[in-house]
Formats: structure tokens, sequence, C-alpha cells
């Protein structure tokens, strides 16, 4: 393909390589090698190769129904592939429950927010993870200080006041920013992102954008499912463009450009 | 930890806990769709009161007779109510559970019949209705269990799953035990204790049904606000893909919400037994849906996914209320029928309209 960047010497493509992008460096934190995810006879994900490393934001990018979010949902857990391997940390692992993932560190930002509109913002952020005192009772005082505090933190949120309020009474953004809150708060190793933007104002935006690179530091890695480019471009370190279920293109940061990248999503 | 982004959240809070009490209630009372049941149960408690004590001779509603009939009453009903909102708010409904009630009931009087725990019985035996009550509590979790694998191993919705059990339990009643009443007069202490009366003062005085009633009232209110489970019930009914990604098992929560509505109506059914001395083998036929419609005054949602323990009591003593009401004016039996019907409407469109307004 030409479209593919010349081999590095620490980046060599291996001989067996059944689709285009890089080779890992090092130990990566997931990897997912030639996994398959049908539904029926429909091929939602045809043999693709993903990686996350160490201390990097991925861009993973491409048109509606490329496989984004099928490919996110089976890195959470809730959506076992049909075929293919996946390793933690070098190690094989099988993803088939929502428990797998949460034992791999990873945690997700779903694209339709997965939040309980009839529960308070405090029970939603601790849904299926209540602090409990003894025999399972829930620790309310302890939940509710950590929701205001982790309110606080993630996103600045526009107008929550009230971590007793009922998630259906807020607006989508403030939705949003509630499972952001939620999922940062609980990731261990690997954030996932789909489409996390799309309800955020500018300024709660630029605030997520420096809180993803931010956590880069603190050796968190993500993975940002975006369609906008430009935020893409201004957090990720590696760009992987998906169409039809597998990946067309991949590219580190400083090995490409905005225009190459574009070109990619639209011409595939 | 503190985090001075949070500052201003922490501040909002601590004015919110600052509020003088009467405004926190009126608040609560606006905010709940419990508020609005609330009121209405209070409005007609204090009109019947001031009317009982206006014309004592006419409206009797003060009388120890009628004050200890309707605790009666409220608890059969009320038990199995908490058991359907429960499984409500999971996002189910158990339809069966008014012919389960009349099953279980025979199959814990014919046993402790058949070991001798008939008060009357020759060596009568004080542990034969205990045993008789933890098998049929033991069928009646086991058929919420059967109604719960049915339903999610299919896939289909639990209103067909458990109206065809309906129809099963109820022919299942009459192949078992035919149609006619059974003798339930067990030994004490059993009797005592699902049967017996604790007075109050002078001749009121409260039966143990109420009590038990009770007292799931505050273990439910235990479980569903302040337990784990609770809150996932609450997850599961409202937004079960929501729940699945957070990696909560919709299954296992809602086999324990439909094990809970079977063990519920069986016990609604025991007690109820316990109380009247027989039981008639149609006897709980129509409750089921008198005690969804005691839930959805009450508050909870149709979908699942919203209520209280406090609604669901309170939905049921309003409707013992406003029955006891109408029967005492001599009213004729179907004028409840129609108040109810009324009152479930309204009770909808007033939940409807305060979660719009707050929205």
């Amino acid at each position: 393909m030409a479209s593919l960047q010349h081999p590095k010497p620490t980046d060599h493509l291996a001989a067996d390589a059944p689709t285009a992008g890089l080779k890992p460096t090092g130990t990566p934190l997931y990897e997912a090698r030639a996994v398959t995810k049908k539904y029926g006879s429909f091929v939602a994900l045809d043999r693709m190769n993903f990686y996350i490393g160490h201390n990097e934001v991925v861009g993973l990018l491409g048109d509606n129904g490329a496989g984004k979010s099928t490919l996110v949902k089976m890195m959470s857990g809730i959506n076992p592939p049909t075929s293919g391997e996946i390793f933690v940390n070098g190690k094989p692992a099988q993803f088939n429950s929502r428990a797998d993932s949460e034992a791999a560190g990873i945690e997700t930002i779903y694209q339709d927010i997965a939040l309980v509109d009839s529960m308070s913002i405090t029970r939603n952020i601790f849904m299926g993870r209540e602090i409990t005192k003894r025999f399972g009772f829930m620790d309310h005082k302890k939940m509710e200080d950590v929701a205001i505090e982790i309110l606080g933190s993630a996103v600045q949120i526009s107008g929550i006041d009230d971590p007793r309020k009922e998630v259906g009474f807020l607006s989508g953004g403030q939705k949003q920013a509630v499972a952001i809150a939620r999922a940062v708060h609980f990731k261990r190793n690997i954030l996932l992102l789909d489409e996390p933007t799309s309800a955020l104002s500018v300024r709660e935006t630029e605030h997520l954008l420096a809180y993803v690179r931010d956590l880069k530091k603190d050796g968190t890695s993500s993975v940002l499912v975006t369609h906008n480019l430009y935020h893409a471009f201004m957090v990720c370190d590696r760009f992987v463009v998906m169409s039809h279920g597998t990946k067309v293109f991949e590219a580190n940061k400083k090995d490409t450009t905005i225009e190459e990248v574009t070109d990619h999503v639209i011409r595939t | 930890m503190s985090n001075v982004q949070s500052n201003h959240i922490r501040k909002a809070v601590e004015q919110r806990n600052r509020r003088p009490l009467p405004q926190k209630f009126l608040d609560w009372i606006r905010d709940n769709p419990e508020g609005g049941i609330f009121i209405m149960f209070i409005v007609a408690q204090t009109a019947a009161i001031v009317f009982g004590l206006l014309f004592p001779e006419q409206f009797r509603y003060l009388l120890p007779a009628n004050f200890n009939v309707v605790l009666k009453s409220i608890a059969p009903l009320g038990i199995m109510a908490l058991g359907v909102g429960i499984l409500m708010i999971a996002g189910e409904f158990d339809l069966s559970v008014g012919a389960l009630y009349s099953f279980t009931a025979i199959v814990c009087a014919t046993l402790t019949n058949n070991l001798m725990g008939d008060i009357n019985a020759e060596n009568a035996s004080a542990l034969a209705p205990f045993i008789g009550m933890f098998v049929a509590l033991g069928i009646g979790s086991l058929a919420g269990l059967v109604h719960a694998f049915v339903t999610l191993k299919f896939n289909i919705p639990s209103f067909i799953t458990t109206l065809g059990a309906m129809l099963i339990w109820k022919g299942g009643t009459l192949l078992y035990h035919g149609a006619r009443a059974l003798r339930f007069k067990p030994t004490e202490p059993f009797a005592t204790i699902f049967g017996g009366n604790v007075p109050l003062f002078n001749e009121y005085s409260i039966h143990a049904s109420m009590i038990w009633f009770l007292i799931f009232c505050v273990v439910f209110y235990y479980l569903l606000h302040h337990h784990r489970l609770g809150n996932h019930f609450y997850a599961v009914g409202g937004n079960r893909n929501a729940a699945v990604a957070i990696g909560i098992d919709p299954a296992r929560t809602k086999y324990i919400a439909f094990a809970i509505a079977g063990f519920m109506a069986t016990l609604s059914g025991i007690v109820a037994a316990t109380r009247v001395g027989s039981i008639q083998p149609g006897g709980g036929l129509g409750m089921e849906l008198q005690s969804i419609a005691a839930c959805v005054i009450g508050g909870l949602a149709l979908n699942g996914g919203r209520g209280s323990i406090l609604g669901i009591l309170l939905g049921t003593a309003l409707v013992f209320t406003i029955q006891d009401v109408l029967l005492l004016l001599q009213a004729p039996a179907f004028y409840f029928e129609m108040f109810v019907g009324t009152m479930i409407v309204i009770a909808v469109i007033m939940n409807t309209a305060i979660r719009r307004g707050k929205a």
C-alpha cells in the first residue's frame, strides 16, 4: 500500500501481518490480534489488529459504520469477539464480560452515555461499584463526598451543583460530563473515549482534551474515538483509521499530517 | 482530599442541608411522586376523621371495630404489593402472584393438616404449620425463579410469561385441590404469630398481619434504598443497557426480584389464610392487578426504575382508606372499582407532570 509510512527500524512490519499498520514497540498494555466480530452474516470487525501502548493517546478514526464503536465495545468486554486473540500486558486474556475489562483496568465513556435517567448523579457514578459498609449496605455519605470531589475534577461541569439530582433532568452536555467524571474516577490503565465531546461546550471540550493529555503523564493511556480530526491532532500520538471493519491506515503523529489522515478518512 | 473546583458544589449542598425543615418537607413533596400521594392520603384521612368525629353515629370511621378491620385487610395486599413493586422497579411484571397466592396457601394448609398441625387434631403438632409455611415459601420463590428463567432465557416480555403462569397456577390449584374451600386453623404458636392481635389501647388493636407488613416494609426499605442490590434493581429497571455496560448482571438481578415477588405472594396468601381460617381456591384472583394498581398509585413507573417502599405503603393504604370510606357510606361495591380506576389515571398524570415540571 502506497499510503503506508516507510517502516522504521523500531516498528518494522512482520512478514505475516494480515493488515496494514504499525508493530508495537515493547509490550503493549492491550493488544488485539486479528479479531473478528460477526453479527449473523454481517462482519463488523474483519481481522483487525489494534494495540494500546504505555503512555500514549491513540486516535481511532473513520466514517460512520467503520466499526469503531464495535471495537470499543469489544475492548470494554460487553461485546466479545467472534474470533481472534487478545493480550493484556503480553498475556493472553479473555474479554467476555465487563468484569474482564475492569480487571484489565479499562474504563469506557460510551457514545450512548450509559447513565440511568431515573437515578441520582451519585448513584449513577457508583452504579455497580457502590461504596459499602458491612453486609453490602451503601455508605451514602462517603459516596456523595467522592461524587462532589470528582464532579469538580475531570471536566468542570457547567451548572451541576447537586449530586442528588436525577440524571434525567440534566442537559446532554451535563450527562456526558457525568459519564466522563465516572470513567475518569475508576480508570486505572486505559481510558476509552467513544465520541466524548459530541454534547460538550467548547470550554468543556478544551478541558477534557487537556485532561486526556494530563492522564498520559500519570501513566494512563487513552483511545479517543472522534469525527473531529482537529481534536484528534491536538491530543493523539498515533492515528488508526478504520473502514468497513478493518484498519486502512496507521501512523505516528510525527510521521503524518492532518491532510493525510483526513484524506484516508474520506477516501476509504 | 480537597478539590477547590468542587467548592461551589459543596457550598450548594451545604446550603440545601441548611434549609429549614418545613422547606425541606415542601421540596420533598414537590419533587417526589410519593409527595402527591402523601398529601392525598393525609387529606383523605383528615376528612374521614373529621366526619367520624362530627357524625359518630352515621359515619363509624373511628370506632375500634372499623379501625381494627381496616388494618387487618391492608396487610395481604400490602405484602403482595411489596414484592410486585420491587419487581416493577427492576423492570418486570408478575401477573401470576394472585394465582400463586392461592396455590401456595393451599400447599401450606394441606401440608399442615396432613402433619397434624390443625388445632383440633389429636397430638396436634406445633411445628407442622411452620414446615408447611417454609415449603410453601420455597415453592413460591422457586415459581418466581421459573418465571424469571422463562422470561430471560427466551427473552420474552414478563407480561406474557406471567400471564401464562397465572392461568397455569390457577389450573394447577384446581388440579391439586379442587374447587372447595380448605380449612386452615393452625396450632399455636403459629396462629398467634401470624393471626394474633396486639392490643393498643381500649378496644383498638393491631393485627399480626399488619405488623408483618410493616416489618417487611422496613426490611425492603433497607434493601431497596440502602443496599447495593437495591441500587442494581433501579439500574437494571431504569436502563438495562447502561447497567450491562457498567458491569451489573441484569439476569441475576431480575432472578432475585422475581423470587422476591413469588415469596411475598406466598407470604401474603398464608397470612390471609391464617386470618380467615380457610382458603378459597379462587381467592387471590384479581389481586395481581390490585397490587399493581397500588404500586402505580404509589408512584412506581410502569416501565421500571422508579418508585419507593414509602410509595407502595401509601398507595396500598390509600386504596384501602377509600374502600373503607365507601363501605361505611354503604356505597355499592362497584363504586370502589370505579374510584380506584380513576385514581390510577390521576396518579400517573400527576407523576408525569412532576417529572415534566422538573426537566
